[in-house]
């Protein structure tokens, strides 16, 4: 009974968790806070039992020592003792933990390439808070974070610092915001003032201008376009201004979160030194030698071989230039070639008509660029 | 003037050359006042709007322009000058050949001629494909702003390498291969231009001019005055281009600029030619060879100089420099080499350094004649030709 009227006379003074009766009590020297009101608890993350405030004192000001709760035997030091957040220590030492792993897996959404990849860091990391929270495979799982931790040390490190500009750029961010809305809002009230005193004086003008004798109506017209074009050109002026500020820190307070942007990462195919260039003679072979006087002198001719002139350079021209106009249909060829004008104008080249006969002699078949690939001789 | 073997180009007015008008046959018009040459040239021109200078040579003004049918399509019209020497002989073999040439080849690493015409007073114009990242040269030599690696170098190279053997498999000789004819396209491609000093393969016994390719990237064969040489005078300047990208100057970089300086130095930096290392260089006409004996430097000593590119780099490195030019790689078995496949793997366009200044590098670059020093100003910049391709 004692206990209702207890909780009843300091309802707001108390947190409602603390209602239980042994939270309030101390559990080594058993001081309750009914009996010393200004009863503090601390904490130690070793263990999360919970000791007043003296007990502290009088256990570890000496230096470690036992947790003094029978069955655990945790060391525990005085530094490492604070009050707690939350009154149910469960959760106390579960953001404990959510805090600790956060700080090492601290990779953001930008660095991921696709949603796939980032879900799985994300449940990575769950699982690893879920072990350590839960006792599952505790061991293992604090491997696998200091490995992780090890490995990474350098990315952690730069996305600390990263979070860390981000929080202050985005403080100064809203600091300005503030100083331009007040500078906004002084505008405004200068204007209005400004305003009143302009109006007054425009009456003040038009009675001095009646009263020295000039025609009522007219300067009534004057007076009032006078003021109206003051009050336009204020309003240009102040939609100039609106303009300005808006594109001088327009998109400044937008923040765009959001995967990597992908990249297209294609296998490069192997180097083809030469880029797809082939000149297989379709209608003949070149021989080594050609028996006939003016090869063979030629070949004999010290001062021809000398020089680095290639005879085998000659035949092979003579042979393709022989061979060049085997099946090639001119009059296919025209056609072919108004078709392609037709269908891909666009990237076609401009290339010169003489070019592009040319060019269709080797295989009609290829378009484009590709046709000239397969040029066996343009001359 | 004799006709030149270095040119087996009829000399014919432009307008003749026009083929490549969309007006295919002499039927489908009734021809009523101007001859079918005039209207096909002025069908031509009027696909294309005129835009700012960007470039002004001696030789050539380059415009930006863009198709009168997509304003975003960007072109390079390349406005070849006609002066005194045109009125006397037509127009000169740089442009007959450039425009032949590129007419006719069609690939991802060479410039592309889209079309040519002419506008009035003759005047020669060759619309060019548009390249706005400026040239490899401007890399090479910033070596403050811009860095690269490796990797970039050998994407560069395969795309020099593709450029050189899409032109031999075609009998094509460019003769002028160096930094600054390496062009950028918008995606970082690298784009083979100035055909002005090209030619077709030759047939055998047929001289061909040794006066040509820029000095510094000359091959020793061309020194010695080899009228008959092949591919292997492309390779060579291809390894020379190596050499730079890695050590970010010219390999051969003779001082003053002449022949006997040039031999000097590729003694120094490969080896003395003899008939040892090179069967028959003796009988070849310009053979000189500095008093002393330098033997043919070995692998190590090119390792020490380019250890960047690996083992294989540097082998590859020392085939392009083969003195012999029947010892050297040609362009197919450079393209062979391991070193393509090997790591690092190229790096891909979009990861190569950048430099702008382009347009404007572009417009420079295109208003030079073939075979020009590309080092700022040396002495004799302002001779009209240091290089005489008649023969």
């Amino acid at each position: 009974m004692s206990r209702q009227a207890q909780s009843r006379t300091q309802p707001i003074t108390r947190r409602p968790a603390d209602t239980e009766g042994q939270d309030e009590i101390c559990p080594v020297c058993k001081s309750s806070r009914y009996l010393t009101p200004s009863l503090r608890f601390l904490i130690n993350p070793e263990c999360y039992h919970k000791f007043c405030e003296s007990c502290v004192d009088r256990i570890f000001s000496h230096g470690p020592a036992p947790c003094p709760i029978p069955g655990c035997h945790k060391t525990l030091r005085k530094h490492r003792f604070r009050t707690p957040t939350f009154s149910d220590l469960q959760v106390e030492r579960e953001v404990d933990i959510r805090k600790k792993v956060a700080a090492v897996f601290n990779r953001r959404e930008e660095e991921f390439e696709d949603l796939r990849a980032y879900n799985d860091y994300l449940n990575e990391v769950e699982d690893i808070t879920f072990n350590l929270i839960n006792h599952v495979e505790v061991e293992e799982t604090e491997k696998r974070f200091k490995s992780y931790q090890l490995a990474h040390q350098a990315e952690i490190t730069d996305n600390v610092a990263l979070a860390e500009q981000e929080r202050t750029s985005f403080a100064q961010l809203q600091k300005e915001e503030r100083d331009q809305a007040k500078q906004r809002r002084d505008a405004a009230r200068r204007e209005d003032a400004e305003e009143k005193r302009e109006l007054v004086e425009n009456r003040r003008d038009v009675l001095n201008r009646l009263a020295s004798g000039q025609d009522a109506e007219v300067v009534a017209k004057e007076g009032q376009q006078v003021h109206l074009k003051k009050r336009m050109d204020r309003v240009a002026a102040a939609e100039r201004q609106r303009v300005l500020q808006a594109a001088s820190n327009g998109s400044s307070n937008i923040v765009i979160k959001g995967l990597k942007a992908r990249q297209k990462q294609e296998p490069d195919a192997p180097i083809d030194p030469f880029g797809g260039l082939s000149y297989e003679g379709k209608y003949h072979v070149l021989q080594d030698d050609y028996v006939w006087a003016g090869v063979q002198e030629s070949k004999a001719d010290v001062l021809i071989g000398a020089g680095g002139y290639d005879v085998r350079a000659f035949t092979g021209r003579a042979l393709c230039e022989a061979f060049a106009g085997l099946g090639v249909f001119v009059a296919d060829e025209m056609d072919d070639r108004d078709r392609q004008k037709m269908g891909d104008e666009k990237n076609d080249e401009i290339a010169t008509k003489g070019a592009e006969v040319a060019a269709s002699k080797g295989a009609s078949t290829a378009k484009g660029k590709q046709k000239d690939t397969v040029m066996e001789d343009p001359f | 003037m004799a006709t030149s073997p270095a040119l087996d180009v009829p000399v014919e007015p432009p307008s003749k050359r026009q083929k490549m008008s969309s007006e295919p046959e002499f039927s489908s018009s009734p021809a009523p006042v101007a001859d079918l040459a005039e209207q096909l040239d002025a069908q031509e021109r009027k696909m294309y709007v005129k835009g700012k200078k960007i470039g002004s040579g001696q030789y050539a003004d380059v415009f930006s322009a863009h198709l009168v049918s997509d304003l975003k399509r960007l072109v390079a019209i390349k406005k070849i000058k006609v002066g005194a020497e045109a009125k006397e002989f037509g127009i000169s073999y740089d442009s007959l050949r450039e425009i032949r040439f590129l007419q006719e080849l069609d690939h991802p690493n060479i410039i592309k001629l889209y079309s040519v015409f002419s506008t009035k007073s003759q005047n020669l114009n060759l619309v060019l494909e548009y390249l706005p990242q400026g040239d490899l040269l401007k890399l090479v030599q910033d070596t403050t702003n811009i860095s690269y690696t490796p990797a970039d170098i050998k994407s560069w190279m395969l795309m020099l390498m593709r450029a050189t053997y899409f032109c031999h498999q075609n009998f094509v000789l460019h003769r002028d291969i160096k930094p600054n004819n390496l062009l950028i396209a918008a995606n970082g491609e690298i784009k083979l231009a100035d055909f002005g000093l090209a030619r077709s393969f030759a047939d055998p016994f047929q001289v061909m001019t040794y006066n040509t390719v820029t000095i510094w990237y000359r091959p020793p064969e061309l020194f010695f005055q080899a009228q008959f040489y092949g591919g292997g005078v492309d390779v060579w300047s291809c390894g020379c281009v190596f050499a730079e990208l890695v050590a970010r100057d010219v390999l051969f970089r003779a001082l003053p600029e002449n022949e006997i300086n040039m031999v000097k130095l590729i003694c120094e930096k490969v080896g003395t030619p003899t008939e040892d290392n090179w069967p028959g260089v003796s009988k070849l006409k310009g053979y000189v060879t500095p008093s002393e004996y330098i033997p043919i430097r070995s692998k190590d000593q090119w390792m020490m100089a380019f250890r960047a590119i690996g083992e294989t780099g540097v082998d590859l490195l020392m085939k392009m420099l083969t003195l012999d030019p029947r010892k050297r790689l040609n362009a197919e078995q450079v393209l062979k080499h391991s070193f393509w496949t090997d790591e690092p793997r190229p790096s891909r366009l979009e990861d190569l350094p950048r430099k702008g200044g382009g347009v404007v590098a572009m417009g420079e670059e295109l208003t030079k004649m073939g075979g020009e020093i590309p080092y700022g100003k040396a002495r004799g910049d302002k001779v009209a030709r240091k290089i005489d391709f008649g023969a």
